[in-house]
């Protein structure tokens, strides 16, 4: 097992990152009842493994018993009978699911295992939770749709079960369904808390670090938790003695992104575009999300940037973000338009100011 | 009954004709309709088609009149009504030459004088009595008649009954006319006839507006629509193939004793133009085109009980019907193709009947109208064969395919079933009944399929097995010379230059071109240029494929006659143009796609990538919009989509011809991006619950993938025996080994792809190389990219498929063994069992179970000691043997170059001493099978 999963810990008690907001949840959940949770925060910051241990503090070791399978719900939405196919992850006392991998239907989804959690609800109540919880992940990826449908049920079928919802960003859902739950910020991780993870997890493995090893991952992690980790076991793996200025080799999609960032300082033009567009379509191809392209090319063009050009690169960037979030990214994708757009407006400021400064 | 007036009696008519009848008299064997459902003062009146005809004003000539299988719209003076009724019976029997079966239905008194008069017409001349002349009926057959000399013109004066029988003897009748008298009206009624076949070519594609007298103006496109084969504006070539294609049927249809076109006409039709086919086509059908003269089809007498009753009857069993049973006529539309087909078709003397859209066309309607079509043959009105047309066939969706289906069915009917159907012939009731049932029809009758698209969908099975012809546009000026012709006639100023403008206009579509001149003249507006771009001028609404979309969009209209008037409006012009043709298309996501796929390749001026930046920017507002559109619903707002493109093709279209690709990029990227998450979520399931849970496809593709793919691929491993491995490499391969089972990764076989392992050097070409399954590695290999993994080499890939499968296996048969012994616990005990397992298994003798218990939590104490229990050590007779089995087949393995551990290995030999203390021992005969005979786990045999 990687060290990311070996170590991650399994109570709140072991929670060491985010200790303040697990010894809020324990106090939470040490009455009988909780409310609906939603934690949100950047990826990498512990959301899920808070989530589980918290699970766990709730029901005891009878929550890790958990199987995976592959359910298909049968919907039917009076003109038509909708086949939806979800995997999820299930113990006795709670389900774990990503209502947003069945796309158009997730409201379906959404509604249906609410309502079936809700019939088989536990008998024996006595000494033990009366209710079951439901993880929804990526809940900022749903549909307004299920959304708004998710609000009527978190409120009906408050009796028999708790929703605990998982995003990244809580501005994704709506006002209504973060009203409706205890919202539960996870910060990113800062550098010295990833330090002392990784030190930990140094002295677990027997293994000595070298003076500024650690910071240096960290440093690279950009404050993601889980980078972190798998960096500092690649280090391991691929040299141990640690050498004392080792570096962990860059994310494989990050480095072609700063290829491109090169391509796009090096020319301006509809040609370099049109090259820089079947770029963009490799790394679209392989499931790197088009905000996160965005966001890294961003930074890559903004380090060899004139100072006066950072801003207004900045609100194009935003601009085209936002235009890329207008429509949900999982149906039909072209993201590669307002990416392209985005480049193309980069182009043509960045060559305007070649010309302006060097004539 | 009315069918049975409506047999024609061609004989009788000429022979009339022949004896110089009185004009009105002949007038009346034209339009007579003898019905004897009416009553006797109206009896004949019941068709008043016949407007244009006098009404035949001599009672006494009913019975003859009736004999001519006419109608006569004007209420004449009441006939006989048993004449009429023995009249009738005598046309419909007269092949019989069944006497009694008419005298039985005829009253007694006309009853003999018919039998002389059926003693005046004659096949033989030695069947009549005195004089007789020979007379060519209208379809060909030929007859005596007898001459009544003198009697026949007095009778027609006379007006009495029994005057109405020319043939009849009388003394009564005759007549002082003289025979020079005959000649004289014969003349007559032949020019008479003449000038009615002139008529009649106006309105024999449209008899119901000549019937109507109130229309006072037609469309001009039905007023000078072509009325012969020769008017026809199409193409030459398609026009002559079309027919020759016709012809191929004769034979068929209309027998072989009418003489079949015969080669040299198919080969004059080949070689010359149409006039020849006409006189070719007259030869045979005389009496259609030429007998049908007043109006209708309706009044030909025709070759219906001889000619077509006889095909039935005579025809060879083989019946050279063309190859092709169907022809298909496409083209867009106003080109002619249905007046092609309609001219041609009753050129060739079919009637036409057309199935159109706007009909029911399921399968089962259309079949019994195929059926009724190509089988049956209307003895009602008209007797002509007939030619089914079937227009707007691609139109044809949902039921409308019946229509194809139906021909493709009797054409495979036909190929396998050969025999012919002479039975049809006799009897006219039973056939309507018989025949339907008997089986899948042959298709005996042509069938013209009119599309304009050959490529919809619902043809491609009837493209294969029709005759496929193609229209082209006409040249522009035959279009014009017919416009100017029609303008000339209708008396509207134009000129020749406008005209051909208009014909550019509207891609030589003669009906638009038409309906448009009429419109103008109606108007009082004369035909101007600058009316083109006024709203005067409709557009067709025909959509074009979507690669002629984009073409037109990134392509510079060519200004070519910019010394023209038109130049200064042209850009209107093509915003107009660009506009209809994009949302008649439609599809506009595709159109979109499209355009961007292929606009950054055009070499437009763009120093500042203010236009590139411009474009990308309202891809993306379409791009919105469009999914807007569908989620909201909101259908209208779709307009806005094609000026979207318009404005693209304003700021970077070009003169020279674009490369015009199709958006495969887009799609392609669409679905293996789709692949390559559906890899990803099975990969996902297969994991443990424990570590899946915590990981998304994103997450994965973000974070894990690149330091993954390093972690499993250590710089540190040596692809070397087991044993040769120090203590820290163990572990290491140990937690390796754990890793990839518990994210249930392992090497697959593959099959070399060079392009794949392009950047992976350590693989020897020729050897089959072990590639990571799921092949998530794919993941990272961007194109063009230069990825800093570094691979295993293949010794130390097959060692670890060989640690992964016995992992696997052992964690399922712990699996196995937990669900007995304890089976609340589950997945994290799970995984401590699996470790302690695989520390077991690499080192054996150095028993290193203590260390890895060690690092194990102290909560999996209890199933540390389930896995020891396991290892063999415990004296257990049953694992006794076990480790020596395990020996046994661990040397079988060391074969297969994966061995994992050795004999000679210096600690084993504290397990040798221990198996040696053991009072069991196996041993292996070579080639004797049966040397094991206890059952022994599989299991037990890795847990060594």
């Amino acid at each position: 097992m990687l060290w990311v999963d070996k170590y991650r810990p399994k109570t709140l008690d072991k929670v060491t990152v985010h200790d303040q907001v697990a010894q809020n949840l324990r106090k939470l959940v040490s009455e009988q009842d909780c409310p609906h949770l939603l934690f949100y925060g950047p990826s990498g910051s512990g959301k899920k493994t808070l989530i589980l241990a918290l699970i766990k503090q709730m029901f005891g070791a009878g929550a890790e018993k958990v199987k995976m399978e592959n359910k298909t719900w049968k919907i039917d939405t009076g003109t038509r009978t909708l086949e939806i196919e979800l995997a999820m992850l299930s113990s006795a006392h709670h389900v774990e699911m990503n209502p947003s991998d069945a796309g158009f239907q997730d409201r379906y989804v959404v509604q249906e295992v609410i309502k079936e959690m809700a019939k088989n609800r536990p008998i024996d109540a006595k000494g033990k939770r009366a209710f079951k919880v439901l993880v929804l992940n990526e809940v900022d990826k749903l549909s307004r749709e299920a959304q708004h449908s998710l609000r009527r049920t978190m409120e009906k079928y408050s009796a028999s079960c708790r929703l605990i919802l998982c995003c990244n960003s809580s501005s994704k859902v709506t006002e209504a369904v973060r009203s409706r739950c205890l919202n539960v910020r996870v910060n990113a991780p800062s550098e010295d808390q990833i330090i002392q993870v990784l030190e930990i997890i140094g002295k677990k493995e027997n293994l000595h670090l070298p003076a500024g090893f650690a910071a240096r991952i960290a440093a690279q992690s950009n404050r993601n938790l889980r980078r972190a980790i798998l960096f500092f076991e690649t280090c391991k793996v691929q040299q141990y003695p640690f050498a004392s200025n080792q570096v962990a080799p860059p994310l494989d999609w990050e480095q072609y992104v700063s290829e491109i960032a090169t391509d796009i300082l090096t020319e301006q033009s509809p040609k370099r575009l049109y090259a820089v567009r079947q770029k963009f379509y490799e790394l679209l191809v392989n499931c790197i999300p088009p905000e996160s392209i965005l966001k890294k090319l961003l930074t890559e063009l903004l380090k060899k940037l004139d100072a006066d050009l950072k801003h207004e690169i900045c609100h194009w960037a935003a601009h085209y973000a936002l235009c890329m979030q207008e429509h949900k990214m999982r149906l039909g994708s072209k993201a590669i338009f307002h990416l392209e757009a985005f480049v193309a407006k980069f182009m043509s400021i960045y060559k305007e100011f070649l010309v302006a400064t060097f004539g | 009954m009315d069918m049975d007036m409506d047999m024609p009696d061609p004989d009788e008519l000429e022979w009339m004709e022949s004896h110089g009848l009185l004009p009105e008299e002949e007038e009346d064997v034209y339009f007579d309709d003898p019905d004897e459902g009416f009553v006797p003062p109206h009896g004949d009146s019941d068709q008043p088609r016949d407007s244009s005809q006098p009404p035949e004003p001599a009672p006494p000539r009913a019975n003859e009149a009736s004999e001519g299988g006419l109608k006569r719209p004007p209420p004449p003076p009441p006939p006989e009504k048993e004449e009429e009724e023995r009249s009738k019976r005598r046309n419909v029997e007269r092949e019989d030459s069944e006497d009694e079966e008419w005298l039985r239905y005829s009253p007694p008194p006309p009853a003999p004088e018919v039998v002389v008069a059926e003693k005046t017409i004659s096949r033989f001349a030695s069947e009549i009595h005195g004089d007789c002349v020979p007379v060519t009926a209208p379809n060909g057959e030929r007859v005596y008649a007898k001459l009544a000399v003198k009697g026949l013109v007095g009778g027609g004066i006379n007006g009495t009954r029994q005057g109405a029988h020319f043939s009849n003897p009388n003394p009564n009748h005759k007549g002082l006319l003289s025979e020079s008298f005959h000649s004289l009206t014969r003349r007559a009624e032949q020019e008479a006839l003449a000038k009615a076949l002139q008529e009649s070519t106006d309105s024999l594609d449209n008899e119901a507006s000549s019937a109507t007298p109130l229309v006072t103006e037609k469309l001009w496109v039905e007023k000078y629509a072509p009325n012969s084969f020769t008017e026809l504006l199409s193409d030459e070539h398609t026009n002559r193939e079309v027919l020759l294609w016709l012809k191929q049927w004769d034979s068929c249809v209309f027998g072989s004793h009418i003489r079949a076109t015969c080669d040299d006409v198919l080969s004059a039709l080949r070689r010359h133009s149409s006039t020849i086919q006409k006189n070719a086509n007259n030869k045979n059908f005389f009496s259609k085109s030429k007998g049908g003269p007043v109006d209708m089809p309706l009044n030909t007498p025709s070759s219906n009980s001889e000619g077509l009753g006889g095909s039935f009857s005579k025809r060879s069993p083989a019946d050279n019907t063309p190859e092709q049973k169907v022809l298909l006529l496409c083209g867009p539309p106003g080109l002619g193709k249905t007046t092609l087909a309609h001219v041609a078709a009753r050129h060739c003397g079919y009637h036409v009947v057309e199935i159109n859209a706007s009909d029911d066309r399921s399968a089962s309607s259309i079949e019994t109208k195929i059926l009724d079509v190509v089988q049956m043959n209307s003895i009602m009105s008209d007797s002509k064969p007939k030619c089914l047309v079937i227009d707007e066939i691609d139109g044809a969706l949902g039921d409308g395919k019946g229509a194809v289906e139906v021909i493709l069915k009797m054409i495979n009917a036909e190929k396998s079933n050969n025999s012919d159907r002479s039975t049809n012939a006799e009897e006219t009731q039973v056939r309507k009944a018989s025949k339907k049932s008997q089986r899948m029809a042959k298709l005996l009758r042509p069938v013209i399929c009119i599309c304009n698209d050959l490529y919809a969908p619902a043809l491609r099975q009837l493209r294969q097995v029709a005759k496929v012809h193609v229209f082209v546009q006409p040249t522009i000026s035959r279009v014009v010379n017919r416009l100017k012709y029609i303008c000339k006639n209708e008396g509207f100023k134009t000129s020749a230059i406008a005209l051909s403008a208009l014909a550019e206009y509207t891609e030589c579509d003669i009906r638009s071109c038409l309906n448009t001149l009429q419109f103008l003249n109606k108007k009082g507006v004369a035909l101007n240029i600058s009316s083109f771009d006024s709203q005067v001028i409709g557009q067709k609404d025909k959509s074009k494929s979507i690669l002629d979309v984009w073409k037109q969009v990134l392509q510079k209209k060519k200004l070519k006659r910019s010394g023209k008037a038109e130049s200064h409006f042209s850009k209107d012009k093509d915003t107009d143009s660009l506009f209809t043709l994009i949302s008649n298309r439609g599809d506009y996501e595709v159109t979109m796609d499209g355009i961007h796929e292929n606009f950054l390749r055009l070499s437009y001026h763009d120093p500042m990538l203010q236009k590139t930046v411009k474009c990308l920017d309202i891809l993306g507002v379409s791009d919105c919009l469009t999914k807007y559109v569908y989620r909201t619903q909101q259908m209208p707002l779709l307009a806005y989509q094609p000026p979207i493109a318009i404005t693209i093709s304003r700021m970077v279209a070009q003169v020279e011809k674009p490369n015009i690709e199709w958006p495969k990029a887009l799609q392609r990227s669409r679905t293996m991006l789709l692949e390559k998450k559906d890899m990803l979520k099975t990969w996902q399931t297969e994991m443990s619950p424990v570590v899946s849970r915590h990981m998304s496809v994103e997450s994965f593709v973000e974070d894990i993938a690149s330091p993954f793919l390093h972690i499993l691929s250590p710089l540190s491993l040596r692809p070397v025996a087991l044993n040769l491995l120090s203590q820290r490499e163990k572990d290491e391969l140990v937690q390796l080994v754990d890793t990839m089972v518990s994210y249930s990764v392992t090497y697959r076989n593959t099959k070399f792809a060079p392009q794949e392992r392009a950047n992976i050097s350590v693989v020897p070409h020729d050897v089959p190389s072990l590639s990571l399954h799921p092949p998530f590695s794919d993941i990272i290999n961007f194109k063009g990219y230069q990825s800093e993994h570094i691979d295993l080499s293949l010794a130390m890939k097959q060692l670890l498929v060989h640690e992964v499968e016995k992992q696997k296996i052992i964690k399922y048969s712990a699996g196995k063994l937990n669900q007995t012994n304890d089976g609340d616990v589950r997945s994290e005990p799970l995984s401590a069992i699996r470790k302690k397992a695989i520390a077991d298994s690499i080192a054996p003798a150095l028993h290193s179970s203590k260390d890895s218990s060690k690092r194990n939590s102290t909560t999996l104490q209890m199933q540390s000691n389930s896995a020891s229990s396991l290892n063999g050590k415990s004296p257990a007779p049953a694992k006794k043997h076990s480790n020596r089995a395990t020996n046994f087949f661990d040397r079988f393995r060391k074969e297969r170059l994966v061995d994992a551990k050795t004999h000679s290995d210096a600690g084993q030999q504290g397990a040798t001493t221990q198996r040696d203390s053991r009072p069991l021992i196996f041993k292996y005969n070579e080639g004797f099978t049966n040397a094991v005979k206890r059952p022994v786990r599989v299991r037990d045999l890795l847990l060594s």
